[in-house]
This record gives structure tokens, C-alpha cells and sequence, in this order.
């Protein structure tokens, strides 16, 4: 993975100062807080219902063990003894000291980390595939275009202060793996008939209070040309997006007014300016960063086929350590190799994606021991191992289990993906846990959940959408209705080459319903699927409306909830 | 129609002295000659600020309407720059800055509110673009933790909100030695070190 040079070591440790000097002048009074606000969210620091929360870089998901290991300490010195990662492939520690903070960085620093621009209405950390460089499907290793781009936007002056946030992800396998379309700015990478690296541009496509799929802007752009066309895209946004508006301000709102084509015309009218300029990447930086992401000393090996794995178990594990095979083990590049997702969706967990001080040392020495030092974030809050050889991975899984990080449930409905909602976050209308939670414990039975198959369910506890429940084939949004908690369920999202935007069935209801509901939707997918139909291909195939009856099918609580009405 | 006293409403407040950061100089204090005027008593001619002795950034939408004698000798006495508000198109008034580089000693891009980065986007036009090689001047609501970028974009001048401590103002220009894009003063640290 990439190794920081004098250059980035440098910006980082001068970034820890100026911080530093940020957080002493708060802390004196002569910062007030209005104004320090946008500083602390450019280095990633929320003030929460609790306490301050520190959300950490890690950039596009890549972390080497040492790095995991500095986590942990931080989530032991600093906080509570655990860390939550993100659904942007970011790690964020609930319980931290504003005067500590200066002193988290530094530790930070040493392991060639950083908090910059985790928040705030600038670019913030970019995202991409979780198993870059190793899935079979890949045909652009994205990481050194990552990189690149990560350098360019790090204390990029002039789009400090943009209308609001501005997410990129990055994307060059054939499956989509990164919710491409739904950033404001999607980079599908690829290469031309001549063998090229060209990147196809995606604008304006998002989730929040309006979710919208992101429009083809600029198809075949040389990979040397990003800046100067990233800076024409970010320039049209920061000159013309909306501002008086919080909920207007997000580029697909500019991109929608607009529409995609007249947007395009704008970047490309601002582009030809500036097109030539001396801001585009050059083969030096290239050949600087993609030196760092050259295939790792895998071993020349035989591929075993499933069969040959699943000999590697004792009789009494084989069911289980099948299981996990079928639903956390991946195909990779390289025979003989696979890529393993360490599932931090227990049932009855405490929040999802969440790992303790000890969960995390350990699967550093599992880095260390099975996949060369290395771990990834996926924007699913799990962890993958992505170099592990075959042959190992039966002694893997036994140890994984003992940390409680084995449990076969990857891309069930028990991975559910969630933000950390109202009890933690100040923007949540709803707490999204305890929801997660209870929908665990109903479907916590594994042959059902296999039976059931591929199901995404996804649960934000406000409209900002940090759990992605517009793409979840079961979103559930809490909603504020009369200071009251209320959850509102939407159907047929998905994420991946087939992204769409769920759509809401109707009024919400309480949190106590939740789990009757989920089972009433899931019992009928089940009455009607055919053979190995998925849930979201039946539910394409029969609509929404048998779906709904269920849901609602409780005549006394419908009642109720059409009394309270719906107002959002 | 001129007016004897100037009210608070009708000027932007300023710091009796600006930061003054040249490119490829060092960020020093220097006394504010400019009176920054709001535009806000638009009744057909500039007030007669302080009897026409001092120097006075106009907003660069009345310059647009306004070419009476008076002020076109104002102007011919390098007295008169303007400053672009937020939502001024720049780049729809490329032929009226051209005539402008032969007049206004400076202009000024102004930031209604801290955390409002359009100027940025200004700056970095009038530089790249427009071909401005003068001093832009950043004006209105500047805080001390802005600077930086302002002067990455193109800003060579700083009309600091009046509340801002100057001496931790002029610390912040030394913060960063290296650099991972590039800016109005120079290349990225690594095309410039190779």
C-alpha cells in the first residue's frame, strides 16, 4: 500500500500544528465556536449528542496492520475501548476530548494517518472497490488514480468552502462495488482500444433528502487530464451551486436544475481553459504512487477448488466453515488466494461496523499472519483480509471466530448497514441501533437467513442517509414526527451495476413494529419467489403492492399511523 | 448625490491596517488606504467620501452602470478599484475587467460570510484567466484560518474582520512548507523540487 514520502509526512505533521493551534484558540475563546466549527469538521471532529466524535481518513478503505493497531490504542487511550467504521470506509471514535484531539493526530500522524477533510463542505475522503488490486473482476487496479486524486484534493484552497460536501469514489471492476452513482462525483475507470487508462465522469448523483443517481458527464477522459477537469467540475459547483438552501446545496441539486447535459457543457467550457495546464498528473507521479501498489509476494500456487477447501475442516466444522466459505470468501486475482470478509455484524450487535480495542489488535496479528500486513474497510462496516492463501483458510476462520468475526451473514440480511443514528449522532431524527438489533435477533437463524440469500437491508436515522437506506432492497429511515421516533420504510433500492433508489410504501410506523414488518415483507418474498429468485428480483418482478399489504397488514396499527399521518 | 458623512452601513469595516502578502515576498503589515464602499446608497453617483481624498473600492456592479465625469476623473487619479461580490460572473465581464487592468490600481473579491468559498473561485479566475497581475484584495467577513487559502488562490491582500488578532494572523502564511496541488504561488512541492 502507499508509504507516505517527505512530502505527505510533512503536510501531515504541519496539518497536526495548525490544528493544534485551531483547537487552542477555542479553547482560550478567541476562536468562537461558529467560526471554529468548519475547521474542527475539516479535520473530522463532530460535536455529538455525548461528546465530540473524531472521524479518521482511511483512505479508500486500504489500512496496514501497525495502522489498525494505532486505532485500537486511540479507541483505548482516548475513548471507549472501540472504534466504528463507516459506510465511507472511515473509522470514527464516539467519545473524545476536544484537548485531546491535538494529540490523537499526532498519534495519528506517526502511522502516516490523518483527519483531514473526513467532514465539512469540501472533498472529502475518497472512496473505492474494498478489494482493489485483488477481485477477480477487476480490469483497472484504482488505487494509484485514488491516491493521486487524494493528494490533489488534500487542503485543495480553492474548494475549502464549497456550497457543501463533495464525495468521490472510484471504481474499475466490472461490478460496482463502491455505490458509484451515488456521489457527486463517480470515476469509472478503464482502458481505451489503444490500452490507455481513460476515465468515464459521473456527476451529481447522491442520497440524502433527494436521492438521485449520478448522470455520464464527460465519458473517455486520460487519466493525466483529472485535475484541470475535476477543478473545471468543482469550479462550475462552487460558483453556481446553491447556497442559501442546506438541502439545495449538494451538487445534484445544481446538476438536476441545470440538467446533466447543459452541467457538462459548463465543466466543458470551463475545461477548455484550462485543460493543458501544468495541474494534470505527469508518468513521474504516476510511477511515485503506483510503485506502492504492486502485487504483494504471493506465492505460486495451485487453486483448490471448493471441495479441496472445505477437506481442510474437521467433520464437526465442515457445515459452519462451508457456510462461511459460500457467503465471506471471495474470488480473487491469483490462484490459489482468496479474499475473506471479517463480519463486524454479530447478531445482536451493539451498533454494526462497530470493533473492540482487542477485535482490533487481533485481526492486525491476522493481517499480519494470512494477508500480508494489510486489511480493507468495506462500505458495507466489514473488514477484508484480501490476500489469504487458500490453504490457510480453514485456520483463519477458527481464529476469526474467536473474536467473534466469523459469522457467515456477509451480504444476509443480518448485514445490515447503519449509521450510528440518535444515539450518538445530533442530527438523527431516530436511533438506527437498537432497530439493527432487533431485526438481528428476529432473523437470528442462520439456514433461514442462506434460504433467504442475498437481502441488503440498510437503516439511517435521519434523512442525511449516512446508512444508505436509499440502496438498501429494505431501506428503513427514522423520522421525527412530534419529537416521537418513527421509521419509514422503503423497497427495491440496490446498490452495484443495477444502483437504484428504494421507494417509500407508505406511513411510517413505531419502533416496536419494525421487526413484524420485516418479517411480513420477508414472508412475502418468500410465498412468492420463484426457484432461486433474489429478493430484489421478485420484488422487480411483482411490485410493490403485495409487499405493502403485508406490511400494513395489521389493521389496528395501520390505524394508528394514519391518524399520525406523514408528513415527510 | 453626494453625501458628507459616511455611515457605517454604507462601508465595509476594515482594520486600520491590511495584511499585505506579495507573491514570492514575505506578509507584513501595511496602513489601509482604501475605503471599501458597500454600494448600499445606489442613487445615481458615489458619496463624496471623505471629500474625494481617499481611495475607494466600488462595487464592480455600480461600476458597470455608473461613468459620470466625476467619477471617471476619480478613476483617471487611480483612486477607484472594485470589488466583486459573491455573485458577480466574472468571466460574462471579461472585456469590462480588460478596460479595468488600465484603472483600478486593485480590485477585491468579498466574503459576505467566513465559510462562503465562491471569492476563492474568483481570484483563482482573475488570475488564471483573466490575466489580473495586480492585487486582489480579500474583503469582508476574512477570519485568521482563511488566509492561506486565499493566498494560494491569488489574493495578495487582506482586509481582516476587525475582531482578528493581526500578529496571529501573519503567523499563518509559514504554516505549510509543502504542497500537494498547485496554486497561484507556485507548483505542487513535487514538481517543484524535481
Amino acid at each position: 500500500m502507499y508509504k507516505y514520502d517527505y512530502i505527505d509526512q510533512t503536510l501531515v505533521n504541519e496539518r497536526v500544528i495548525q490544528f493544534k493551534d485551531q483547537v487552542d484558540r477555542r479553547i482560550n475563546g478567541t476562536l468562537p465556536e461558529e467560526e471554529f466549527r468548519p475547521l474542527r469538521l475539516q479535520n473530522g471532529l463532530y460535536h455529538q449528542r455525548h461528546a465530540y466524535m473524531l472521524r479518521v481518513a482511511i483512505p479508500y478503505g486500504l489500512l496496514s496492520s501497525d495502522q489498525l493497531r494505532t486505532l485500537a490504542h486511540i479507541a483505548d487511550k482516548y475513548d471507549r475501548g472501540y472504534g466504528h467504521f463507516t459506510t465511507r470506509q472511515n473509522i470514527q471514535f464516539n467519545w473524545i476530548k476536544l484537548e485531546e484531539s491535538p494529540a490523537i493526530l499526532a498519534d495519528l500522524a506517526k502511522v502516516q494517518m490523518h483527519a483531514i477533510q473526513t467532514s465539512g463542505n469540501c472533498i472529502r475522503n475518497i472512496t473505492s472497490d474494498a478489494f482493489a488490486g485483488v477481485a477477480a473482476d477487476e480490469y483497472i487496479d484504482p488505487r494509484p488514480v485514488c491516491e493521486l486524486l487524494r493528494q490533489w484534493s488534500t487542503l485543495h484552497p480553492e474548494f475549502a468552502h464549497l456550497p457543501r460536501k463533495f464525495k468521490f469514489a472510484i471504481n474499475g471492476a466490472k461490478e460496482d462495488r463502491t455505490v458509484l452513482l451515488c456521489h457527486d462525483v463517480g470515476i469509472e475507470l478503464k482502458k481505451n482500444a489503444q490500452g490507455e487508462l481513460i476515465a468515464d465522469i459521473y456527476a451529481g448523483g447522491g442520497m440524502g433528502r433527494t436521492p438521485i443517481l449520478g448522470s455520464l458527464i464527460k465519458a473517455g477522459l486520460p487519466w493525466q487530464l483529472l485535475p484541470s477537469y475535476l477543478t473545471a467540475l468543482l469550479r462550475v459547483y462552487n460558483r453556481f451551486g446553491r447556497r442559501d438552501n442546506l438541502y439545495k446545496a449538494r451538487i445534484k441539486i445544481l446538476v438536476k436544475a441545470l440538467g446533466p447535459e447543459e452541467f457538462a457543457r459548463q465543466v466543458e467550457g470551463e475545461w477548455l481553459h484550462i485543460q493543458n495546464s501544468d495541474d494534470n498528473f505527469t508518468q513521474t507521479e504516476w510511477n511515485r504512487v503506483a510503485k506502492h501498489f504492486t502485487k504483494p509476494a504471493y506465492k505460486t500456487l495451485t487453486a483448490l477448488t471448493n471441495e479441496q477447501v472445505l477437506a481442510l475442516a474437521s467433520d464437526a466444522d465442515k457445515t459452519a466453515f462451508a457456510r462461511w466459505l459460500e457467503r465471506n470468501v471471495k474470488p480473487h486475482q491469483v490462484p490459489g488466494y482468496a479474499s475473506v470478509i471479517l463480519s463486524l455484524k454479530p447478531h445482536g450487535t451493539v451498533a454494526p461496523g462497530d470493533a473492540t480495542t482487542a477485535q482490533m489488535n487481533a485481526i492486525a496479528d491476522l493481517a499480519d499472519h494470512y494477508s500480508f500486513g494489510e486489511l480493507r474497510v468495506t462500505h458495507e462496516q466489514n473488514l477484508v483480509l484480501a490476500d489469504v492463501e487458500q490453504e490457510k483458510l480453514y485456520a483463519l476462520w477458527q481464529e476469526a471466530k474467536k473474536q467473534k468475526v466469523a459469522l457467515p451473514n456477509v451480504g444476509l440480511l443480518t448485514d445490515i448497514i447503519a449509521c450510528p443514528g440518535g444515539d450518538f449522532c445530533s442530527l438523527a431524527n431516530a436511533k438506527s441501533l437498537p432497530i439493527a438489533k432487533a431485526i438481528q435477533e428476529r432473523f437470528d437463524d442462520l439456514d433461514y437467513l442462506f434460504d433467504l440469500g442475498d437481502i441488503s437491508l440498510n437503516i439511517s436515522g435521519c434523512i442525511n442517509s449516512c446508512g444508505h437506506h436509499h440502496v438498501g432492497n429494505i431501506g428503513v429511515l427514522g423520522v421525527d414526527k412530534d419529537g416521537e421516533e418513527w421509521y419509514q420504510i422503503t423497497l427495491g433500492g440496490e446498490q452495484g451495476n443495477h444502483a437504484s433508489i428504494g421507494k417509500v410504501i407508505g406511513p411510517s410506523f413505531y419502533a416496536d413494529e419494525i421487526p413484524d414488518v420485516i418479517t411480513n415483507i420477508i414472508n412475502t418474498y418468500v410465498a412468492h419467489r420463484n426457484d432461486d429468485e433474489a429478493f430484489i428480483e421478485a420484488y422487480r418482478r411483482i411490485g410493490v403492492t403485495p409487499f405493502k399489504e403485508a406490511a400494513y397488514k395489521n389493521a389496528k396499527k395501520k390505524e394508528k399511523v394514519e391518524v399520525a399521518g406523514d408528513a415527510s | 448625490m453626494s453625501q458628507a458623512n459616511v455611515s457605517n452601513s454604507t462601508v465595509i469595516a476594515a482594520h486600520e491596517q491590511i495584511l499585505y502578502f506579495p507573491k514570492g515576498g514575505k506578509p507584513s503589515l501595511i496602513p489601509n488606504e482604501w475605503l471599501i464602499w458597500s454600494g448600499s446608497q445606489d442613487e445615481g453617483s458615489m458619496p463624496d467620501i471623505k471629500h474625494g481624498e481617499s481611495k475607494v473600492l466600488v462595487p464592480f456592479s455600480w461600476w458597470t452602470h455608473h461613468h459620470e465625469a466625476d467619477i471617471q476623473s476619480k478613476a483617471k487619479a487611480g483612486q477607484i478599484g472594485v470589488w466583486f461580490a459573491t455573485d458577480d460572473d466574472i468571466l460574462k465581464y471579461a472585456d469590462l475587467i480588460e478596460q479595468g487592468k488600465t484603472v483600478w490600481p486593485l480590485v477585491a473579491a468579498h466574503f459576505p460570510i467566513f465559510r462562503d468559498g465562491r471569492s476563492f473561485s474568483t481570484a483563482a479566475l482573475l488570475r488564471d484567466r483573466l490575466g489580473w497581475d495586480k492585487e486582489i484584495r480579500m474583503i469582508g467577513d476574512v477570519l485568521i484560518d482563511q488566509l492561506l487559502q486565499g493566498a494560494r488562490v491569488g489574493f495578495d491582500s487582506f482586509v481582516l474582520r476587525h475582531d482578528q488578532d493581526l500578529d496571529v494572523a501573519l503567523k499563518q502564511f509559514n504554516l505549510f512548507t509543502v504542497t500537494t496541488q498547485n496554486s497561484w504561488r507556485g507548483k505542487r512541492s513535487l514538481l517543484a523540487t524535481s
